[in-house]
């Protein structure tokens, strides 16, 4: 039985009946087998309710205030062909994507003009407790479009769990790129979805920095098909997870034509009881001769009770590429903490200092700087014994 | 200053120490000599309190106390400095993070105010300045990228800027170039002070030639085989540690 039964019975979308038939996925599904359903069972969801802002904002499954600027246009709400196909490959995925699909309350269909360079400022706004909402976002970026979409999430505190939903398509015509910053620091008690499927075509770059701090469960479902020449995908990701989170990270990046590159880098921190997986999937495919991929992931483990799952996968069946690949699960480096504490540093701040140096591996890459500054802020909020380094920073950076 | 008595140290079941006795006076140059895996990078990973090591018999009194007892970062806290042979490099924390948080941390052990920004700067630009290093070098993760050489001097940087009173220096000449091991003995030379005590563990006699030890000591199997002043040094570089290793 779902929690999104009721809810389910009474929705007047055509996949509604199947995804009550078919319910929340299981742990034989082997995309989810880590995923902890108890809270999307045992709440029994009802639809959010959007809530007044003035940001560009999704509220209660609602886009709001749709930011009218120039180079960006609202497109109509019809999918091509191959859109509506990825949409329906998402739908398929696993369980959960058809209930994502049934109980989908609005699209927005988004075109970025060819040449034009556009910013997007998109605020996740909490729904309400045992509410959920679902959206879908189809960004088309035209020829020499650049995209830079920055997703925030607000963090106020609900009583009890709450999940947001959004499926992203991200489409990037030749020569376009797409710099995409996500910054999930939602609430304690929220569970939020995000899938997102991009279309990198000839010369095209997408470039997603991933940084994951919040929410209760969180799992992300994310596809790169490299299919023009040229094209090039980079994902780099962090997950700080702790208290009971569970952070799932499924990530796959195929090179369907030749002469095209990804990069790959994820790093997950787990302290407590806090959980947290990844699967970095890279294909490349038969006739996609000279392509080059990388791929590294680390998992650094705090505690005795945390639990990480790494699982990186690489497939290549064309003979003439370039790919490297790397993983590692360890503990604090006992070296790198000696050598800190023999410098006068307490156990406490050594580890901070080593914590702090492992996330800002991947928080330093992000280029906007405003949400770089936030998110060091907040970084140094999660770690114990952050202070020091905050006022580090505040003493010596110039 | 300090006093080590039969000291025994392990790694895993097999003995590296076997019994070593030296005492160090306070403002005293002491150079450790000795073939490759006889025991010297060990001994001074022990008193810093590297816990690789497993301390089987004996003490080490440091200043009246036990320096055993005592936690790495109480060991620096207490005026003790280990200039690794091999420095870890920390990518994602600035030099100059360290660099403060060391010099603040042992200052409030030993009850001086906290160095404000400014304050800090200037004292660090004067010390980069002794050790012929740029300022860039601040704002560079600890260790990461550096040569060799580069990271020799951000130890010995490092020593000058914490002030300790037992320096303890792993190999500090290995990987120099002719020029950068003279700034790197000069920087130790002007730390040479009555108030304090260098151990110096060499391979070599060449780093002899720019500080001058007033005690050499011969390590070999873990144990000290014989001591003398600094021309034994040079009787080591002539005719190696073949007569000593078989005695």
């Amino acid at each position: 039985m779902s929690g999104f039964s009721e809810w389910l019975a009474d929705a007047k979308d055509v996949r509604a009946p199947e995804a009550l038939a078919v319910g929340l996925p299981t742990k034989r599904v082997e995309s989810w087998k880590y995923v902890p359903t108890r809270g999307l069972t045992r709440t029994t969801w009802q639809p959010a309710s959007p809530q007044a802002t003035e940001q560009f904002a999704l509220t209660g499954g609602q886009f709001a205030n749709v930011p009218a600027v120039g180079g960006c246009a609202v497109s109509e709400n019809t999918l091509t062909a191959s859109e509506q196909k990825r949409l329906d490959r998402m739908s398929q995925a696993h369980g959960f994507g058809l209930t994502q699909a049934a109980l989908e309350n609005t699209r927005l269909v988004l075109t970025i003009q060819p040449t034009a360079s556009v910013v997007l400022n998109l605020h996740h706004l909490a729904n309400q407790a045992s509410s959920a909402g679902f959206a879908t976002l189809v960004l088309r970026v035209e020829a020499g479009g650049q995209l830079t979409l920055v997703e925030q999430f607000e963090s106020t505190d609900i009583e009890s769990a709450n999940l947001s939903s959004l499926r992203c398509l991200v489409t990037l015509s030749r020569d376009s790129s797409v710099t995409h910053v996500r910054f999930q620091a939602a609430n304690a008690t929220a569970h939020v979805f995000s899938n997102l499927d991009v279309e990198c075509g000839e010369n095209a770059t997408y470039r997603l920095q991933t940084i994951e701090f919040g929410s209760k469960l969180a799992r992300n479902d994310i596809y790169v098909a490299l299919v023009g020449r040229e094209a090039s995908a980079s994902v780099n990701g962090l997950a700080i997870t702790s208290g009971t989170q569970y952070h799932d990270t499924h990530l796959a990046i195929d090179h369907v034509v030749g002469e095209t590159n990804s990069e790959m880098t994820f790093r997950n921190m787990v302290d407590g009881k806090g959980e947290a997986t990844f699967n970095g999937r890279v294909l490349i495919c038969k006739d996609s001769q000279r392509s080059a991929t990388e791929q590294s992931i680390a998992n650094l483990l705090l505690s005795e009770s945390a639990r990480v799952n790494p699982k990186p996968e690489l497939e290549i069946y064309a003979d003439d590429v370039t790919a490297s690949h790397g993983c590692t699960v360890g503990s604090l480096n006992k070296t790198e903490l000696f050598y800190l504490k023999s410098r006068g540093l307490s156990e406490a701040d050594a580890r901070a200092f080593l914590q702090y140096a492992f996330a800002e591996k991947i928080v330093e890459e992000i280029e906007h700087s405003e949400i770089r500054a936030l998110v060091e802020t907040q970084l140094l909020g999660e770690l114990k014994h952050g202070e020091l380094i905050a006022e580090l920073k505040e003493s010596v950076d110039v | 200053m300090l006093s080590i008595r039969n000291l025994h140290a392990r790694v895993g079941d097999k003995p590296i120490l076997k019994g070593i006795n030296l005492e160090i006076g306070t403002g005293e140059i002491h150079a450790i000599m000795g073939p490759n895996g006889s025991g010297k990078s060990t001994l001074s990973s022990v008193l810093a309190g590297r816990d690789d090591y497993e301390v089987t018999d004996g003490e080490v009194i440091y200043m009246g106390q036990n320096l055993l007892d005592l936690e790495p970062e109480e060991r620096a806290w207490a005026g003790v400095f280990l200039s690794f042979q091999y420095p870890v490099e920390i990518p994602g924390v600035k030099n100059i993070y360290l660099l403060k948080a060391a010099v603040n941390a042992i200052r409030e052990h030993r009850g001086l105010p906290e160095l404000k920004a400014g304050e800090f700067l200037k004292l660090v630009r004067e010390k980069l300045k002794v050790m012929q290093m740029d300022e860039a070098f601040l704002h560079r993760n600890v260790n990461e990228g550096f040569s060799g050489g580069e990271k020799k001097r951000n130890e010995i940087l490092q020593m000058q800027l914490l002030e300790p009173t037992l320096a303890l220096l792993d190999e500090t000449d290995s990987g120099l170039d002719v020029d950068a091991l003279r700034v790197v003995g000069e920087g130790i030379n002007r730390m040479r002070s009555p108030e304090r005590s260098v151990l110096l563990v060499t391979h070599y006699q060449r780093l002899l030639d720019i500080v001058k030890p007033d005690f050499v000591h011969v390590l070999a199997h873990g144990e000290i085989k014989l001591s003398g002043d600094h021309t034994l040094a040079e009787k080591l570089e002539r005719e190696g540690y073949e007569g000593i290793e078989a005695a």
